[in-house]
């Protein structure tokens, strides 16, 4: 069975007083299947972060349905909402969201102290996690003592102390340079081998070339869609700017 | 034309931050409103009497102080939340001058609008003012209230250059920053502060000094002199409690792994160890100033209410007359004046009592007094007692008793409730006498424990060893006062008088005039005679207290209410990050609600802390006024600390709101 299974999604924003309706999303359907690494890819406006929102159940679609683990989350109860994405979901965001006022520990364990976790516990899960992502030493440190780069692996950490079903990460390259921005690549595609599933959203080539799967959304649906299958990550990425100057140049839909 | 340009930019801005704006103004407004009352108040020449007058002068200066301070206070909130936008005029091509312009014509603006409502309010509540305060003094003036001319030009002054400051401060602010750093605003990454253990156990030590000094101070005379040093000490321990304790405090909690890492106490303990250093001396200066707002109106309130208390233990009869240097021809004519004009005013006198007394004050060791000299007053030695000495002869008719004494034997009387029995043995300047009995109740006063000094009467065998005693204080003392007068047995009248009270006040000016005139070396006075000016000197504090109590009251809250709504801004991004990653809006609302309520009621909290500690060396100064019922000064202390609470309460709660409107 898919991990995700995102069916007809459609999303139509109402200005607020009646009037003028704007289709983000039109008819999305997706899934992904367990130890899978997808990217999403589009222009701005192509409905990604809207998408990105339904996913995370931070906002609701106007129609269609998204499944996480068989379970729809439309029927997440209103009060359960923040339990539940804080136990099935870790989210990596482009401006890292680190809290200044805590140490990068105190940060990666934000979401276990909220589901009331000891803390012996939140140590013994934190140890390996660090290890990975190699701030073992930054711990004690706080955000704006440390580079981006390592913000952006302290934030990975907190997305993956949970244990989620499911890494949604948003642009995580976004506000690294290049450098950073590979090494984090790196940890993704070595966290993922280690068995996690990753939906990525992002604009870059170059990160989306370490996917396995690659979705192109265009006007609120997706559009195409590429596998690696043994390809290398640089014919990966040759193949995805192929596909992107098609999609801009207006391509016909369908593969 | 360019001037219209930024006459309506300026009254966009203001539309468009009508929320720090309108509260701003409304301040304002109330802050010239009540300048101008009392500055009109204390201008009217209806008001005869002096203290009055000073007292209400004294006040106008008071409001002007504050109004400069709060009203500058308020703006630096608002300008630090404009620089964003300012920043952005700057970006979008706005040179510096053209800000400084838009920045003016805002000011003029605000000032306009302020002064003219709140000088309109004034006129408008001055009447009403008026009215309450003839009524606190008991005046039966003449209704004579206009508008003060004088008043309106002072206030337009006083609020034009406030106005004006706060425009030269928004306009160096602007000037200092570029527009870079206008655009971060207030929000540039802070370190974690540091525990500085040193201030915060000197902050313990002072405010463990003062709590220590009132606590164990007894003698109200002892009280006046280290009440000011336990007040300084309180003072600065709180500055330095709020500012290093607390956060000491906070980081032994954060240490603790079992408390700390808890849903409820993770977000609150972190965020208030940034939060107290910003707002250490915030929290303290609301929490001295709501401490002095509380005293303030519970003492003037007490005083007032317990006026009739303090006239009954200062004048135990209505009307008293004391001779100085009496022979038995003067002593006659006076009790003739007493009677023909009680006679004459149609009254009656009841309750008389006579007699004579010598009274000097006595160290006192062990069971041996020695006079005191100046030096045993000043130094507020606690052993020192007030001896009155009366005649056996006075006593017997007092007490309708016919009691003798052999020679040296004398009786004693200690009105002091509390007070152990003494021996069978007493020393008076090495005579030794011996206590033939120790008197259970005497009429000159009743047993009591809020006697400012101890006092003992002595009933010694006559007049002439009673004399000796004051032969004696008057050599002692003359060698450090020169002019001071031969000390002589007294002899002192007391009555209290029954009819209407018209006629009652009438009788006591017209003794008092006749005892002045005919008597050479005497005094008297009466309860309804001081009355009058009990009333000038208590209403006006009673009037003050409450004025002054109720503005910086306002202040207070008002403070708090902008500090939240900023730090809301500030904490926005903050709670939007813990919602990403999981927090609930319940635990949003929970969390704000503590933290709010944490900045709210710990001044608060701090201060009735402090009035709870400082209530029992208050009623020993209040004793030395006369105000010695302590239960009143108790209701009125808690009813005092209950309103305020209530207001506090009501202001918190629209700010938990508002807080949280603009974090989720």
């Amino acid at each position: 069975m898919a991990l995700l299974d995102v069916k007809n999604v459609r999303k139509i924003y109402t200005a607020r007083f009646g009037g003028n309706q704007v289709e983000a999303l039109r008819d999305v359907n997706f899934s992904v299947e367990p130890r899978e690494y997808v990217a999403i890819m589009g222009e701005s406006g192509s409905g990604k972060t809207t998408l990105l929102n339904i996913l995370a159940a931070l906002d609701k679609p106007s129609s269609g349905k998204v499944f996480l683990k068989g379970r729809d989350l439309s029927q997440v109860k209103e009060r359960e909402l923040a339990a539940f994405r804080r136990q099935n979901l870790g989210f990596v965001f482009q401006d890292f969201n680190l809290l200044d006022t805590f140490s990068l520990k105190d940060n990666i364990f934000l979401p276990l102290v909220l589901s009331g976790r000891k803390y012996d516990e939140m140590e013994k899960r934190l140890l390996p996690i660090a290890k990975v992502l190699g701030i073992e030493e930054l711990l004690e440190k706080y955000p704006y003592e440390v580079s981006g780069g390592q913000k952006q692996r302290a934030a990975v950490a907190r997305a993956l102390i949970t244990k989620p079903q499911l890494i949604l990460a948003d642009e995580p390259t976004g506000a690294l340079d290049s450098k950073a921005a590979d090494e984090l690549m790196k940890h993704f595609t070595k966290i993922n081998e280690d068995g996690q599933t990753i939906l990525m959203v992002t604009h870059s080539v170059k990160a989306a070339s370490n996917a396995d799967r690659i979705l192109f959304i265009k006007d609120g649906e997706v559009f195409h869609q590429l596998y690696r299958g043994n390809l290398s990550n640089e014919q990966m990425y040759q193949k995805i700017a192929d596909t992107l100057t098609v999609l801009t140049t207006g391509g016909v839909k369908g593969e | 034309m360019n001037r219209s340009i930024y006459t309506r930019l300026a009254v966009t801005n203001l539309k468009n931050n009508r929320k720090t704006y309108v509260p701003y103004i409304l301040t304002a407004v109330l802050t010239v409103m009540m300048y101008y009352i009392i500055d009109a108040l204390s201008r009217n020449e209806s008001v005869k009497v002096d203290s009055v007058k000073l007292v209400l002068s004294y006040a106008a200066s008071v409001v002007v102080v504050f109004s400069v301070i709060f009203l500058f206070y308020t703006n630096s909130f608002l300008i630090k939340r404009r620089k964003k936008e300012v920043g952005m005029y700057n970006i979008l091509g706005m040179g510096k001058t053209h800000i400084a312009k838009m920045l003016f014509v805002e000011t003029i603006v605000t000032a306009f609008v302020s002064i003219s409502a709140g000088i309109a309010g004034g006129i408008l509540f001055s009447k009403l003012m008026w009215l309450v305060l003839l009524k606190i003094l008991h005046y039966d003036v003449n209704m004579d209230f206009k508008i003060s001319g004088v008043s309106i030009v002072r206030t337009l002054i006083l609020f034009g250059v406030i106005f004006g400051l706060t425009l030269l401060y928004n306009l160096w602010q602007i000037k200092l920053a570029n527009p870079a750093a206008l655009l971060r605003g207030g929000n540039e990454g802070e370190k974690e502060p540091k525990t500085k253990w040193i201030l915060a156990a000197a902050g313990v030590l002072l405010v463990g000094y003062g709590y220590y000094v009132a606590l164990t101070t007894e003698s109200p005379l002892k009280a006046i002199q280290l009440f000011f040093v336990a007040v300084v000490c309180v003072i600065l321990g709180t500055y330095a409690l709020f500012a290093a304790g607390s956060i000491a405090l906070l980081k032994i909690l954060k240490k603790k792994k079992s408390f700390y890492y808890k849903s409820r106490n993770f977000t609150a303990v972190s965020g208030m160890i940034y939060r107290m250093k910003q707002n250490a001396v915030g929290l303290s200066n609301i929490c001295i100033l709501s401490t002095m707002v509380l005293v303030m109106i519970s003492t003037t309130i007490c005083m007032y209410m317990g006026m009739g208390d303090i006239l009954e233990t200062r004048y135990p009869r209505e009307f008293e007359v004391t001779a100085y240097n009496p022979d038995a021809g003067q002593e006659k004519r006076i009790r003739n004046i007493i009677e023909e004009e009680v006679r004459r005013a149609g009254v009656s006198e009841k309750e008389r009592i006579e007699y004579h007394y010598g009274g000097v004050a006595a160290v006192r060791t062990e069971d041996s007094f020695k006079i005191a000299v100046d030096e045993d007053v000043y130094s507020g030695n606690e052993n020192i007692y007030e001896l009155k000495m009366i005649p056996l002869a006075d006593y017997n008719a007092l007490e309708k008793q016919n009691i003798s004494l052999d020679e040296g034997k004398i009786l004693l009387y200690n009105p002091d409730a509390d007070a152990e029995k003494m021996g069978n043995t007493v020393k008076i300047e090495g005579d030794c006498y011996h206590v033939a009995k120790e008197l259970p109740a005497f009429s000159l006063e009743k047993k009591n424990s809020s006697r400012v000094v101890g006092g003992y009467y002595i009933i010694m065998k006559d007049e002439e060893q009673i004399q000796k005693y004051l032969n004696l204080a008057y050599e002692r003392l003359k060698e450090e006062n020169p002019q001071l007068d031969e000390m002589k047995v007294q002899y002192r009248v007391c009555f209290d008088l029954k009819g209407a009270r018209k006629d009652r006040m009438k009788t006591a000016e017209a003794i008092k005039k006749r005892i002045s005139d005919e008597i050479p070396e005497s005094y008297s006075d009466g309860r309804e005679i001081e009355q009058e000016e009990f009333y000038a000197v208590y209403g006006g504090l009673f009037f003050i207290g409450l004025y002054l109590g109720f503005m910086f009251l306002m202040a207070t809250v008002l403070i708090i209410y902008y500090k939240q709504i900023s730090e809301g801004y500030d904490d926005r991004e903050r709670y939007q990050i813990m919602q990403k990653v999981g927090m609930s809006k319940k635990e949003v609302r929970q969390s704000i609600r503590s933290q709010v309520l944490m900045v709210f009621f710990l001044p608060l909290l701090a201060a009735v802390v402090h009035i709870a500690v400082a209530f029992k060396v208050i009623t020993k100064l209040l004793a030395v006024l006369n105000m010695v019922n302590v239960s009143l000064f108790f209701v009125c202390t808690v009813v005092t600390a209950a309103v305020f609470a209530v207001f506090y309460a009501a202001v918190f709660g629209v700010t938990a709101r508002e807080y949280y409107r603009i974090v989720g």
